[in-house]
């Protein structure tokens, strides 16, 4: 048997503090390597973590509503553990009066008459659900010493007793430290500390502000053509499947724009005085989508977008969606994106400037889509437009390939080339 | 210079005859140096009066020295195997045991017992046996257990000179192990105990020759990263219960070993202490290593089945939870 430390992932590049909203898993449960274990919320997310390694969870450190930062141990595993109806079985069985002999390998030898049988130890239980706490003597000194509650301490003794370690791993683990108190005064009379995914968006933001050199490019583009073929393809699909949405559609055209000017399809790193600054190059189009959830963002990330057809990034959008409002996200799902698109929809302005979310090299604005008198072929018509707004990191990219990305995508987006699948 | 548990008895034994007068030698063939040969000689250097060959009865060779040490001379009686100090018994129990307390502090009894326990080399059923908890039942007797020659020096120099009755307990196991005597080495006191090895994970409490499991049992749960505390406990009554409680004050876990059978051994009567006197620093129950509950065998191959030893101490310390 081993003890093996969940910790906390490093999931953004500016993640530092992490709540934990719920457990997936009971002290005592098993646990299998990859299955999610623990649900937090980051700057980002809510996300799942996942189990570190396959065994039983012995030992909870930091509780629901607890704060923990980055490398933080979050539980113990204890991998290798033999079950208890193994134990049971392996224990040495009383002799059966009058039972026939059996090879002797198998079975114990006959034991005198005069000696009382051997029962069988009882099976470990969980000592919780019996309604009483064990702990070793030792343990309850030293958690009254330190005014802990036992009841806040997973064991890791047999029926899950605490064990001196136990208390030991609570006293010293940092996450202790982050539990707020309720009679904590705030340094402002009235002042409403933020939550976690909150500070977190507020740190990127003006991280964002304080060091990225930011400047925006707009162009309308002309959703005629686009909704024309959406219809069409919507008509074709099954019933059940999920209709494409005009954000399915600008996903792939800026993964081909991405992918045809590699250029923005990077992340910036390092300071620009140090030498070693530079712009990391992805290696496919990985684009975050920016979420409006209660009090805050979710930006999940669709990976290789550019191998991705309308009505499979329909679907992973629409489940992307529903579980970054469960907040069932994964990590991955989450992180290594070098493109945002922010769409407000319907009910949007008519055009807005976003905020580059670092280190990712832009953003894009969609503004709301409205009809608008159009001059074209020498005659005015009307056509239902969106005035897109392009924010770009100006450490990464000029003026020049700015407009020049976003005449492209406006160009794929006004064209009739799409990938349907 | 290297000496053997029976070269060092012999020696102390000189050492006190040629200190103290009153230091005489009686049992079966001391004279001649006894089963083991530890008196050897000693007849022919301080004289055949102090070194007394009595006949095969323990229970009169018992009231003999009783009566020899009540009457001011410190005997050192030999008891030819501890299995037969059940025949003594009476006379240890209801008379040597109680003059000092029946006379109300009038009478004293300065004898030393010396006597032969343990299973080794197949001397069978009758001649193997740990039978010390039945002395350390009885108020008024001292019961000492070495575990090895230097030990067994110091101690034995030290019970004879305490001035009580004294049950010196020699395992015939350790009697041909060898060891460097220093000249000036202090006596250790009788009622102490003492750390044959320091550690902070558990504590190894053991005598007589169950010591050397538990250090061979240390060694090996050391590789593996767990830290043993060994206490050679030396005097088992009265028990230095200072030193067990210093040492699972730090440790918080104890496994107790003798090679006597566990049913009503003396590791019992340390595991209900350190229970109850040390409640609060247990961080795990007491457990306790023994010889199972049988008659010791003839059958050399047996005999070392049924023993105990350092692979059933690393079993109970595993079983301990933290030290899996």
């Amino acid at each position: 048997m081993a003890l093996v430390a969940q910790e906390i992932p490093k999931v953004g590049l500016v993640m530092e503090a992490v709540k934990v909203v719920r457990w997936l898993k009971n002290v005592g449960d098993t646990v299998t390597l990859g299955e999610p274990l623990v649900e937090v919320e980051t700057e980002k997310s809510v996300i799942e973590i996942e189990a570190t390694a396959s065994g039983r969870l012995m030992q909870i450190l930091v509780q629901a509503e607890q704060e923990a930062t980055v490398g933080d141990r979050l539980a113990w595993i204890e991998t290798g553990t033999a079950s208890p109806t193994s134990a049971a079985a392996e224990a040495e069985a009383p002799p059966v009066a009058g039972a026939p002999p059996i090879e002797e390998s198998k079975v114990a030898p006959p034991r005198p008459t005069y000696l009382p049988p051997v029962s069988p130890p009882p099976a470990a239980f969980d000592a919780r659900a019996a309604g009483r706490i064990r702990s070793s003597p030792v343990a309850r000194k030293l958690a009254a010493e330190r005014g802990l509650d036992l009841a806040t301490i997973a064991g890791t003794g047999p029926g899950g007793r605490i064990q001196l370690d136990d208390v030991r791993r609570v006293i010293e683990s940092p996450a202790k430290i982050a539990v707020p108190s309720p009679v904590a005064p705030s340094p402002v009379a009235g002042l409403q500390r933020l939550s976690p995914m909150r500070r977190a968006l507020a740190r990127a933001m003006t991280l964002s502000n304080a060091t990225v050199p930011q400047f925006t490019v707009e162009r309308s583009v002309d959703w005629t053509e686009l909704q024309a073929l959406r219809a069409q393809f919507s008509a074709r699909l099954a019933p059940g499947a999920p209709r494409p949405s005009v954000t399915d559609f600008l996903l792939q055209a800026v993964a081909r724009t991405l992918i045809e000017i590699p250029a923005l399809n990077a992340t910036f790193w390092g300071d620009p005085e140090s030498p070693d600054a530079g712009v990391l190059p992805a290696s496919g189009a990985h684009i975050g989508l920016v979420l409006a959830v209660e009090n805050g963002l979710l930006v999940p990330v669709i990976h290789h977008v550019e191998r991705l057809g309308v009505a499979e990034l329909a679907r992973r959008r629409v489940d992307c969606v529903d579980r970054g409002l469960k907040g069932r996200l994964k990590r991955e799902e989450v992180d290594g994106a070098t493109f945002s698109i922010s769409n407000l929809g319907a009910q949007g302005p008519d055009r807005f400037t976003a905020i580059i979310n670092p280190p990712q090299s832009a953003i894009l604005a969609v503004g709301r889509q409205r009809d608008c008198v159009v001059v074209k072929d020498a005659q005015i018509v009307i056509r239902p437009l969106s005035v897109l707004t392009l924010t770009v990191d100006h450490r990464i990219a000029d003026g020049r390939l700015a407009s020049e990305f976003l005449a492209r995508l406006v160009g794929i987006l006004e064209g009739r080339d799409w990938r349907f699948d | 210079m290297l000496h053997s548990f029976i070269d060092i008895l012999r020696r102390a034994l000189d050492e006190e005859m040629a200190r103290d007068a009153a230091v005489h030698l009686l049992g079966e063939d001391v004279a001649a140096g006894g089963a083991f040969g530890v008196t050897r000689g000693l007849a022919q250097k301080h004289g055949a009066t102090r070194v007394r060959n009595t006949p095969i009865s323990e229970a009169a060779i018992t009231g003999l020295a009783t009566g020899a040490a009540l009457c001011g001379l410190r005997p050192v009686l030999e008891i030819m195997f501890i299995d037969f100090a059940t025949l003594a018994m009476d006379c240890l129990v209801n008379q040597t045991a109680k003059y000092r307390y029946m006379s109300g502090g009038q009478l004293a009894v300065p004898l030393v017992v010396r006597t032969q326990a343990g299973a080794a080399g197949g001397a069978a059923a009758q001649h193997s046996q740990s039978l010390e908890a039945w002395f350390i039942h009885v108020p008024g007797l001292v019961v000492v257990a070495p575990s090895s020659p230097v030990e067994a020096y110091g101690l034995l120099k030290s019970a004879i000179r305490l001035g009580e009755p004294v049950l010196f307990i020699e395992h015939k196991r350790l009697y041909t192990m060898k060891e460097e005597l220093a000249d000036d080495a202090p006596l250790p006191p009788i009622g102490q105990a003492r750390i044959a090895r320091a550690g902070s994970d558990v504590t190894l409490i053991a005598y007589s020759a169950m010591v050397h499991s538990a250090l061979e049992a240390a060694q090996t749960l050391a590789d593996s990263g767990i830290s043993s505390e060994v206490i050679d406990l030396r005097t088992l009554l009265p028990l230095d219960m200072a030193t067990i409680a210093a040492s699972v004050s730090r440790t918080h876990r104890a496994v107790i070993a003798h090679e006597a059978v566990l049913n009503g051994g003396f590791g019992a009567e340390i595991a209900a202490r350190v229970g109850s006197e040390l409640f609060d620093e247990l961080d795990a129950p007491v457990q306790r290593v023994g010889c199972p509950f049988a008659p010791i065998p003839f059958a050399p191959d047996l005999e070392r089945a049924l023993l105990p030893g350092s692979d059933d101490i690393v079993r109970a310390v595993r079983q301990l939870p933290g030290l899996g």
